[in-house]
């Protein structure tokens, strides 16, 4: 590698690093903005024109503010965690294109290398709770740590339905394959098991358990404050974007638009951008309209629902690959899947009735007296 | 992938899709009774799949079929290795009715683990590339860990601990061996491991090559785990008494058949070239794990860690057949090493599971293992206490027994292979343990009972038992049949 | 020294400091973050070695499903903040370690390691224009794109290994699920 590459790669990620901070607060504006007005209210108004500088007074205000550090804490791991959430967030978009060839580095393994890091960040949640000596940051770490890894098994068939129509991992030939039909009209079972396992991921409405304010108030971040809290918050916005722009890069055809050529970079990355806001517009719609799960439903909706459809998508994607069926037999089982799947869970939730939960506290049993 | 290569594979397919039929039947069925009879009958399948591939060895030159892109091989060795581990889990799951009905709740899972794990004991004689024989050892071992912390009180969750902790240890270990190995030759294929052995070795060290050396100690030491040999015994007292007793007879017997059955396909095939090497170790470990099986095995009040010692012993004088490796003898005597270990494998199954049955039935009354419980035994349960009392003079080696064949087997091949001192090792050391089997006998036969109750036996207990100890005659007055089937089954290994 | 060599000698550093860390960290949910930068780096070993998709494997499996687990265990565990016990073996164990290490290395110096590539690398037949010897074809072969080597082993070579494994881990889920059953009192 020589040196003018490397430059240009540390420029590139430099790049990367400040598209994705104005981004986030792109993101934080226009969901206070969009929640406020699904409210009938009017949202942030003051600083700046509509607002629009709520969020860099919003980063100031963190950014000054004490940091405060309970006596408890285990401080060298406390410190690691917020770190160990944000570096993989950032760095699965090393191989995110945004047009095409607009990538830092495109990876053969792309879809697999963005599915490996991203695992990662569950261990600085995990890390966090349980580094922060709380109750609740101790639960909420439990609870993170059950949702991610649930969640991710189904998030990751998903993404091997896309593979297996690919025929490849590498996310720009992912893409350019989408350039006669988008996949989500091939497999809309995959995209809305991808979408909700995504939003799984992120811990966002309505499943946002692990820091459920109301529960385990903040959770993993209970602790934290100022600067160490804002990073968390901002790799949470990251991840939201990077879930919306996996959607639209592995279902929704990326850069590409019919009548637009791709060639044209700028372009390409307007109807990416479009696209991805789209979506997330999306995901802060669905956190204003549902109420968030119980830890229970959570869990059965992620194993016992998500996890066998995954398994179909998966079948259903091989055996139309395998025998060369048309492309809209795939549309139509997919479709039926999903019908029948919504159909069954809509009649389950309206006939079961409430189960009574008992709740069992550990108790040690008494040792028995073993004379033998 | 052919049709054909499912055929291959069709014993233990069968095996593992029974485990998983009677563990949905448990759901679905009320009785439960029923699942033990399932899981008899249905071993039906395997077996008469296992019928069908031996009377299909016949068209074969070669005397074996090889499938799955050359990871399983299906000969008369591997088919011998199959009936045995069918018969076993039949006797286990008869004898098991009784203990398993105390259960509440899971039975169906007790069969079936104890069907995984014997699907995974019929692939690991078949298979002959190192991936698959590790592979088919966890399968082996895991179902068997989680059986043996089935009771779920503390020396039973003991048991699985130890299990668990020491049987990871071992795969560690023995992965590592099998990693040297195809460091070594590049390949894990036993048959191209064989072959390139043959092109690569260096006489002045030993077993040919350092790496060699280092990987075969760590593939015994693996292996040895899986068998019960000195010094990688650690486990066994404690999971033997933990463990329900059907599962440690399954465990003494099962386990231990399949461990020499990898041994011999491993060492007999693919270090066939450093047989001499590798011999000298197995000698060695045979005489250590006979003379402190026997001694420790005098100490012990507890009778299941009497069997557990004596097993560590029996898995001595097991090696004693492998350690006979008559390479350098002329064809045509070289078999009885091997299939004399085939030959006491099977007499030890049927004595062992006897001995074990009887004590279940006795214990089952009783609730105590110590041999002290046993007191009277000989009046308050005459019919139990004859089979006890044979399977251990099976088990010490006094004819007409099968166990004495098996010695004699032993003991021979190791005269023809100048191992003449191994056999005094073995003979010194069956007087040895004379001590401490005669004294069941004598606690059975000269104390005085404690109660006059009489022990009744359940109906499929008694079946059990009565075809052990026929088992035990039978071999003892007829070896020549299985010997001769035996020595059939171990000609692949002499290509 | 090539930028890939200092690349190696600092993960190697790195993983063997980690991996002392995890056995001496007297607090064990440091030692589990400590086992995690371990098979980081391992992961990074993977990919000097030109094994990217074992080095994805590597993160996905090892760091993101079992020390999460192993993570999640030690938060289950009572006394966890006690840490490790002083352990009466430490003396023992470096003994064992040490002479273990001295084997190996013994071990990989003094073999004759032989050269099976010609063999053991004809996996897929490559068709480039320029001219290799059967080492060179092989290794460009294999390592030019590793993940349709391994498929083509784990799904055709080994795939009875692999689907041994299935029943494998589905024993061992069925071994757990009776294990955690609730009381059922005495029956």
């Amino acid at each position: 590698m020589s040196a003018l590459e490397t430059l240009l790669l540390v420029l590139a990620i430099f790049g990367v690093l400040t598209g994705l901070s104005v981004i986030v607060l792109s993101l934080i504006w226009l969901e206070r903005k969009f929640l406020g007005r699904m409210q009938m209210r009017m949202g942030p108004m003051h600083v700046g024109p509509f607002g629009l500088l709520q969020p860099v007074a919003d980063a100031v205000k963190l950014m000054a503010k004490e940091d405060l550090l309970s006596s408890l804490v285990d401080r060298v791991v406390y410190w690691v965690a917020p770190l160990a959430v944000f570096v993989p967030t950032f760095m699965i978009w090393v191989t995110i294109p945004v047009a095409r060839d607009l990538v830092i580095r495109n990876l053969d393994m792309g879809l697999f290398y963005i599915i490996a890091f991203s695992v990662l960040s569950i261990v600085g949640l995990v890390t966090a709770g349980w580094a922060s000596s709380n109750k609740y940051a101790v639960l909420g770490g439990f609870r993170a740590a059950a949702q991610l890894v649930s969640y991710e098994i189904p998030l990751i068939l998903a993404v091997l339905g896309v593979a297996m129509l690919a025929q490849s991992m590498n996310l720009e030939e992912v893409v350019n394959s989408q350039s006669t039909v988008v996949y989500a009209l091939v497999q809309p079972l995959g995209l809305v098991i991808f979408f909700i396992a995504g939003l799984a991921e992120l811990g966002r409405t309505p499943f946002d358990i692990h820091p459920a304010e109301s529960e385990v108030v903040g959770g993993p971040f209970v602790e934290y404050s100022g600067a160490h809290w804002a990073v968390f918050f901002l790799a949470e916005y990251i991840n939201t974007f990077a879930i919306a722009a996996l959607t639209v890069l592995l279902f929704l055809g990326g850069w590409l638009f019919p009548g637009i050529s791709g060639d044209v970079s700028a372009l390409g990355v307007l109807v990416f951008l479009v696209k991805t806001y789209l979506v997330i517009l999306v995901v802060f719609w669905i956190r204003g309209t549902y109420p968030r799960l119980r830890i229970d439903q959570l869990m059965s909706l992620g194993w016992k629902v998500l996890v066998p459809l995954a398994l179909v998508n998966v079948v259903i994607t091989a055996s139309y690959m395998f025998y060369g069926w048309s492309a809209w037999s795939l549309s139509l089982m997919s479709l039926a899947i999903l019908g029948a799947a919504i159909w069954g869970l809509s009649k389950r939730m309206r006939t079961a009735p409430t189960p009574e939960y008992t709740v069992k506290l550990y108790v040690p049993a008494p040792e028995a007296s073993n004379a033998g | 992938m052919t049709l054909h290569d499912l055929y291959l594979l069709s014993p233990e397919l069968s095996l593992a899709s029974l485990g998983m039929v009677v563990i949905i039947l448990d759901m679905v069925l009320r009785r439960k009774g029923v699942l033990a009879a399932v899981s008899v009958v249905g071993l039906l399948a395997p077996l008469a799949f296992s019928i069908s591939l031996w009377g299909d060895l016949s068209g074969e030159p070669d005397g074996q079929m090889v499938g799955i892109f050359n990871t399983l091989v299906v000969d008369k060795f591997s088919l011998f290795f199959k009936f045995l581990v069918m018969g076993i889990v039949a006797l286990v799951v008869m004898s098991s009715v009784e203990y398993v009905s105390r259960l509440r709740q899971f039975q169906g899972e007790y069969y079936g683990l104890m069907l995984f794990s014997a699907s995974g004991m019929m692939l690991l004689a078949a298979t002959t590339d190192l991936i698959s024989t590790y592979v088919a050892l966890e399968l082996t071992t895991l179902p068997l860990v989680a059986l043996a912390a089935f009771l779920r009180d503390s020396r039973s969750t003991e048991a699985g601990i130890k299990f668990l902790l020491l049987s990871a240890m071992s795969s560690a270990v023995l992965l590592y061996g099998m990693t040297l190995t195809y460091g070594f030759t590049g390949t894990t294929q036993l048959v191209e491991i064989f072959e390139r052995l043959g092109a690569s070795l260096d006489a002045t060290v030993p077993f040919g090559s350092h790496a060699l050396f280092l990987g075969v100690i760590m593939i015994v030491a693996g292996f040895g785990f899986k068998i019960a040999a000195v010094p990688f015994q650690m486990w066994v007292p404690d999971v033997y008494e933990g463990a329900p007793t059907p599962i440690t007879a399954y465990l003494s017997v099962a386990s231990k058949a399949a461990g020499f059955a990898i041994i011999l396909r491993v060492f007999y095939i693919g270090f066939g070239e450093i047989s001499l090497d590798w011999a000298a170790l197995f000698a060695v470990l045979s005489a250590v794990s006979m003379t402190v099986g026997n001694l420790v095995a005098i100490a012990q009040k507890n009778i299941k860690r009497m069997l557990a010692y004596s097993t560590i012993a029996h898995a001595g004088f097991l090696m004693v057949g492998v350690a006979s490796i008559a390479a350098r003898v002329p064809v045509g005597e070289t078999t009885l090493g091997p299939s004399g270990v085939l030959f006491y494998l099977v007499a030890y199954a049927v004595t062992n599971l006897a001995a074990f049955f009887a004590i279940i039935a006795i214990s089952n009354r009783t609730g105590s293992d110590m041999i002290s419980s046993f007191a009277g035994m000989g009046r308050r349960a005459p019919f139990l206490a004859i089979i006890l009392a044979f399977a251990i003079v099976s088990l010490l080696g006094i004819p007409p027994t099968a166990g004495f064949m098996g010695k004699l087997y032993m003991f021979s091949a190791a005269m023809k292979s100048d191992l003449a001192w191994l056999v005094v090792v073995g003979v010194v050391n069956s007087a040895i343990s004379a001590y401490y089997y005669l004294k069941v006998i004598r606690v059975m036969y000269m104390v005085d009972p404690e109660g006059e109750e009489k022990i009744h036996v359940a109906y499929a207990p008694q079946a059990a038992l009565y075809i052990t100890a026929l088992g035990i005659l039978a071999l003892g007055i007829f070896p020549g049949p299985l010997m001769t089937v035996a020595e059939k089954a171990v000609a692949v290994l002499f290509r | 020294m090539l930028p890939l060599d200092i690349a190696f000698w600092v993960m190697a550093a790195v993983g063997v400091a980690t991996a002392l860390a995890v056995v001496m960290e007297k607090d064990i949910f440091r030692a589990a973050l400590f086992l995690v930068v371990s098979f980081l780096v391992v992961a990074g070993i993977f990919v000097l070695l030109n094994a990217e998709f074992l080095a994805m494997v590597q993160v996905l499996v090892y760091v993101g499903a079992i020390s999460i687990l192993i993570i999640f265990a030690i938060m289950l565990t009572r006394n966890a903040h006690e840490g490790n016990p002083f352990n009466s073996f430490q003396l023992p164990a470096l003994v064992l370690s040490t002479m273990m290490l001295a084997a190996i290395a013994f071990v990989a110096v003094n073999t004759e390691w032989h050269d099976w590539d010609q063999l053991g690398l004809q996996v897929l037949p490559g068709d480039s224009g320029e001219v290799f010897s059967a080492t060179e074809q092989g290794i460009k072969n294999v390592f030019g794109n590793t993940t349709q080597v391994i498929a083509r082993l784990l799904m055709r070579d080994f795939v009875l290994p692999m689907e041994a494994a299935s029943v494998v881990l589905l024993a061992a889920v069925i071994g757990a699920l009776a294990l955690v059953r609730e009381n059922e009192g005495e029956a």
